[in-house]
């Protein structure tokens, strides 16, 4: 009887320290394991970044055998690390199930051997027990209850997203209000197409050979003639030669340039060169935001949005336009939708066209067919008493759509020829120019065919040919190439004067508070009073030739030259109107 | 002409995300001169012949109907335990551990919820095999079937006892827990059940990680608590508790009465052993009434606020779905409250659907949730309602007896019955003198 | 005790509960059959949703991915600048590390005749990252796509790739038509 105790006592101290084996060695491969997974989780991703790294440094320096032995080795080791890891993990669990098998099978072995017979102590007052035990339980489960309600209400603290748009501002919308959008410059000559900023607070002095007035000025490698437009503290233009197409973003703060975005494009029919008039350029459309995101048009027919950090969403080519100076027309916004005109060759081959894109994808979601050949006018869409209207302008006709919708309104033919003014709508009337021949008003209240009742006059006097005209409501300036500058009367197209400039213009005239600036080829701003007379209230010189109009926000003017982006205006400006 | 795609286009950062729908023959395919010819594009094995699952659902039955025999007729751990093992090696190790009649009650509310999905045969017969089963022989599945269970039941080592009380409080998780699985299974688009499934990563050898973690934790846990997980978690253990108080025949201590002989008290480590009752003291019922009362009382009060709870958190849970995920994205992304985009809103863009769909579609999902996170709520309170109830009644009991939803039908106990020690010796000798002669 | 009337009334009861018990297991069994006309379903991408975002590699539970690339060579241009073989403006056309996208190096590039190039996958080495997948789509035809193969494939319940598919590319498809293929391969 003893000997056979002694003899339990020894099996059960061996199965007692096989289970403590055991147990150290599934800590050991466990330990392992757990080294292994965190070493794969930190290491792995920081070294693939570092060749992701080293293999753009590369691009930039082709010339370099060192990096490129480097790259290969990194490569190399991150492959084998890769595997070794792979295979260290699977011997290590292998390990790790025996170890733990040991110790479940010594263990259980080890707790049978120590098992004591069962010998039931005697209980008094078991009915006492027993609800002592039922008191625990019903606490434990309002426990229970307590510990749901504070993980519910835990979970009430997780944000989540409401869908309700609108409300305060522009918060909830996926495009910015209309009030928003009349505080910047969002498109070509800002709302609307006017060039008109109803900040009075404008710069009027400044000489760019002194830098006396300019707030910062900034190199701009890719060349382009469209023109800066702008949103709070962001500025966008887009350049393009004929390899590649950029849209770029500065900082309004300091010029530093924030971004730039590449637009992609199809390969070029085979035996096909791609080229445009020098004076067109490769990037004469300027890009357009709806202060949410920012798009571009190329006259490669790629359009693509970008949000405001840079990141590309989305990208369409809708086909290389066939246009005879090379494609001009700028991009307007409604809402979410990016307008496009599109007309092209004689518009008799099927291919001209209105689009609108979704912004947030580029998806069309309408589309016009139109017969009328390529012009080179950029359609605004005017606010027509609260309701909107697109107005475009191809030859012979003024069309007029409902943006949302692409539902024609009305259209008037009293335009034709190559047609590179856009229009303006001002003091309740649309004007439409006919280089060199005409300007006509149109009343936007008709439907149909408004040729021969809507339209209250027509001048033909100093009528432009690049230029587009501005209006305050009261007068229309217009300003022709060559630099005659003629003034009339919205209301009955009477003309009030004509000053001689002396100067070349391919800026559209632009008016600021009370003042007319109109920018010279040469970079020389002439600034006038807006009234019934002539007035001229000074002239700065930039020093570098100018095709682009300028963008005028909150006591800057953003100025486009042909190698530089100038910022005039003082250090400290009015705060910017408040779109939150 | 060369076939080099325009390099320009390799200027790019980053692939143009509008690109998905519809293959675009950008460069049509050669003709060839040298006569080459196109090869096969690889021919990929197919699936697994369904006769498999036919194979495992025999299986199932035929285990089931092997562990009611063992446990309820022969009365034999030993067997129960080679039982179990073999099925914890074919439906775990050898099968993966998918499908499981766990799992599998997500599938069958899918199947309620979406006329478009097909429930596989074997997905729907492992649900229903083992509640029948359960109806009429207690929980057998849980004791000798299940691989969940079994991986559990042999690292048990040395078992500690969870008090009562403890037990009570950590069940209300298990129905909270079937109640949220069947919730996303049905409205949700989640099968969370199998996505925190804690022991398939052992079956198959690999796995997330997370998940692993997780389940090594609770077989650590497991050596000293008896099968944490089917006590305390499992969503199919619940509904088959609550079969197993109906059953027909269920495992019983002792092979015929009761001597009250006390030896197998601490003998189940799951604590499903009940002990006879006695009276209350004097003046203690009137108390005890008055309890009930409250408790009756606060049962409607308990599922209101718990409705009133989980419709309140309707839009939380309706993130679960992936589309309302996407949409909360899309919807930042657009009105300018986060900068840059995930791969869920890219992968939403190229569909070229507007928006305002999404939205709508996230919308609708979430005024699903409003009743179905009301009707998680009300259930999780009346559990909890109704378990207090429960523990305010006074049960009589004159014997000592398997508690029939707690108990696994492992067999554990029968070892400790001096009155099954007797029959097993009856057994042995009417054998033995059966050989002799 | 409780009177006998008392005890029948409980049974009675108890039986009634069994029997709807049992009624209902029956009901959900024979519903979920009927609801069965299908075949059994499986997991596998729809080639036209998929991202090419590269979950497939790292969320499959299995430690090498069931999903692979597979070339569909009747719709491949056969490129000699081959965009899923390539990295962005590569150096040379060389398996060099700094040029070859593939990080697994699964993609075998063999001469046909000039211009064109054959391009095949060694599945051995695939691990269904996708690179070579995002490249094809993006600027070649898309004839690199993504599939689940069911040699390997566990058929989870719930697939974990599923679960974590940006572009819910991941369906369950009857088990006798198991793949989703592009091009000519498709319509048979």
């Amino acid at each position: 009887m003893k000997a056979e105790t002694a003899n339990m006592n020894l099996w059960h101290q061996a199965a007692r320290t096989t289970t403590l084996v055991g147990a150290v060695f599934s800590g050991i491969f466990t330990g392992l394991l757990v080294w292994n997974l965190v070493g794969s989780a930190l290491i792995g991703p920081t070294r693939e970044n570092d060749l992701a790294a080293l293999k753009v440094q590369v691009q930039k320096e082709p010339g370099n055998q060192e990096l490129l032995v480097q790259i290969r080795q990194l490569d190399l080791q991150i492959r084998r690390d890769r595997i070794w890891r792979w295979d260290f993990a699977r011997e290590a669990a292998s390990m790790l199930l025996g170890s733990a098998v040991v110790l479940v099978v010594a263990g259980t072995f080890a707790g049978g051997l120590a098992k004591k017979p069962p010998r039931p102590q005697p209980v008094a007052e078991r009915g006492e027990l027993q609800m002592r035990e039922a008191r625990q339980a019903r606490w434990s489960v309002v426990g229970g209850i307590a510990v749901l309600a504070v993980g519910m209400g835990l979970l009430t603290l997780t944000r989540w997203v409401s869908f309700v748009q609108g409300g305060n501002g522009d918060g909830g919308t996926p495009y910015a209000s209309l009030e928003a959008r009349q505080a910047q410059w969002p498109r070509f000559r800002g709302l609307a197409g006017a060039g008109v900023s109803t900040h009075a607070n404008t710069p009027t002095s400044w000489n760019g050979k002194t830098g006396a007035g300019i707030l910062w000025k900034t190199p701009v490698a890719v060349p382009g003639h469209n023109s800066p437009v702008v949103w709070e503290d962001r500025i966008f233009f887009s350049g393009a030669d004929p390899n590649l197409r950029q849209v770029l973003c500065f900082d309004g703060k300091s010029g530093q340039l924030l971004w730039t975005g590449d637009v992609p494009t199809g390969p070029l029919p085979a035996g096909e060169e791609f080229e445009l008039m020098e004076d067109t350029g490769y990037a004469a459309p300027t890009v357009a935001t709806d202060g949410r995101r920012v798009y571009a048009i190329f006259p490669t027919g790629d359009v693509a949005g970008f949000d405001f950090t840079g990141k590309r969403l989305w990208h369409k080519n809708l086909g290389r336009p066939d246009s005879s100076y090379g494609y001009a027309s700028s991009l307007e916004t409604y809402q979410n939708l990016v307008l496009i005109d599109y007309d092209q060759s004689d518009g008799k081959d099927g291919k001209s066209r209105f689009l609108a894109l979704d912004g947030t994808s580029g998806k069309v979601a309408w589309e016009a067919k139109r017969a009328l050949p390529s012009t080179w006018t950029t359609p605004i869409v005017a606010d027509v008493a609260g309701k909107p209207q697109l107005i475009t302008v191809a030859d012979p006709n003024v069309v007029a759509y409902d943006p949302a919708n692409g539902k024609e309104l009305w259209r008037a033919e009293c335009v034709g020829g190559d047609l590179a003014p856009s229009p303006i709508y001002a003091g309740g009337l649309v004007l439409a120019i006919q280089p060199y021949s005409q300007m006509v008003a149109i009343k936007p209240t008709g439907q149909g065919d408004v040729t021969k009742t809507h339209i209250a006059w027509k001048a033909e006097d100093g009528i432009p040919d690049i230029c587009s005209p501005v209006s305050n409501g009261t007068y229309v300036y217009l300003l022709d190439s060559e630099g005659l500058l003629t003034c009339y009367q919205v209301a009955d197209g009477k003309k009030v004067y004509e000053h001689e400039l002396k100067d070349q213009f391919r800026a559209s005239p632009s008016i600021a508070g009370d003042k007319l600036y109109l920018l010279s080829l040469k970079g020389v701003m002439h600034i006038a009073q807006v009234g019934p007379e002539y007035k001229e209230l000074g002239r700065c010189e930039l020093g570098e030739d100018c095709f682009a109009s300028p963008a005028f926000v909150d006591g800057r003017i953003y100025i486009r030259g042909a190698k530089n982006l100038y910022c005039i205006g003082g250090t400290s400006v009015g705060s910017t109107p408040d779109t939150k | 002409m060369t076939r080099i795609a325009c390099t320009a286009m390799f200027t790019l950062a980053l692939a143009v995300p509008c690109l998905g729908a519809g293959s675009e023959m950008r460069f049509p395919p050669p003709e060839f001169e040298s006569g080459y010819q196109f090869p096969e594009t690889a021919r990929p094995p197919t699936a697994r012949p369904v006769v498999h699952e036919y194979i495992d659902v025999a299986l199932l039955a035929v285990v089931l109907l092997l562990a009611s025999y063992l446990i309820l007729q022969r009365r034999s751990r030993r067997a129960i335990f080679a039982l179990m093992i073999a099925a914890l090696l074919y439906f775990g190790f050898w099968r993966d551990g998918c499908i499981c009649p766990i799992g599998a009650i997500q599938n069958v509310t899918l199947t309620a919820f979406d006329s478009t999905y097909a429930i596989p045969l074997a997905a729907a017969a492992f649900f229903v095999i083992p509640l029948a089963f359960t109806l009429f022989h207690g929980r057998i599945f849980c004791g000798a079937a299940c691989p969940l269970g079994a991986i559990q039941d042999v690292v048990l080592i040395h078992p500690l006892r969870v008090p009562h009380w403890l037990e009570s409080g950590l069940r209300l998780l298990a129905y909270t827990y079937l109640g949220a699985g069947v919730l996303f299974a049905a409205i949700g688009g989640t099968f969370l059940i199998c996505r925190y499934d804690p022991f398939v990563g052992f079956f198959r050898m690999t796995g997330n990680w997370n998940i692993l973690i997780l389940g090594a934790s609770l077989l650590a846990i497991g050596l000293f608590v008896g099968r944490p997980y089917c006590r305390f978690l499992c969503p199919y253990g619940v509904i088959l508790r609550n079969l197993s108080r109906l059953s027909k025949r269920r495992v019983t201590i002792t092979p015929t009465e009761c001597i009250t002989c006390r030896l197998c008290e601490d003998a189940c480590p799951f604590g499903a052993i009940r002990t006879p009752t006695e009276d209350w003291p004097e003046g203690e019922y009137q108390i005890a009434k008055r309890r009930l009362a409250f408790f009756l009382v606060l049962l409607p009060i308990l599922i209101a606020a718990g409705g009133w709870g989980g419709y309140a958190l309707k839009e939380r849970l309706a993130r679960m779905h992936p589309r309302v995920r996407t949409a909360e994205r899309v919807f930042l992304e657009e009105t300018g409250q986060v900068t840059g985009t995930t791969n869920a809103s890219d992968a939403f863009r190229t569909t070229g659907q507007a928006s305002a769909m999404l939205y709508q579609d996230a919308t609708a999902i979430r005024s699903r949730f409003a009743l179905g996170g009301a009707l998680l709520g009300g259930f999780v309170g009346l559990v909890a309602g109704g378990k207090l109830i429960a523990l305010s009644v006074r049960r009589r009991r004159a014997e000592y007896e398997a508690d029939p939803a707690d108990c696994l039908a492992c067999g554990r106990c029968y070892q400790y019955c001096p009155k099954e020690q007797e029959r097993r010796k009856q057994r042995r000798d009417a054998r033995s003198g059966r050989g002799n002669r | 005790m409780a009177n006998k009337e008392d005890v029948t009334r409980r049974k009675f009861l108890r039986e009634g509960l069994w029997g709807a018990c049992l009624a209902g297991a029956g009901t959900a069994a024979g519903l979920s059959v009927a609801r069965n006309n299908q075949d059994n379903t499986v997991w596998q991408i729809d080639p036209y949703k998929c991202i090419a975002c590269g979950n497939c590699a790292t969320y499959c539970v299995l430690e090498q991915s069931a999903v692979k690339c597979i070339q569909a060579y009747a719709i491949c241009g056969y490129c000699d600048l081959c965009t899923g073989y390539l990295v962005p403006e590569p150096k040379a056309l060389d398996t060099g590390a700094e040029n070859e996208l593939c990080p697994t190096g699964a993609i075998k590039r063999t001469y046909v005749e000039d211009p064109y190039y054959e391009y095949t996958i060694d599945e051995a080495l695939c691990n269904g990252c996708g690179k070579c997948v995002k490249g094809c789509v993006a600027f070649g035809n898309g004839s690199l796509f993504l599939q689940v193969r069911h040699d390997r494939c566990l058929n989870c319940n719930e697939c974990a790739i599923a679960a974590a598919c940006p572009s819910q590319a991941f369906t369950r498809v009857p088990a006798r038509q198991p793949y989703l293929l592009k091009g000519v391969d498709a319509k048979e």
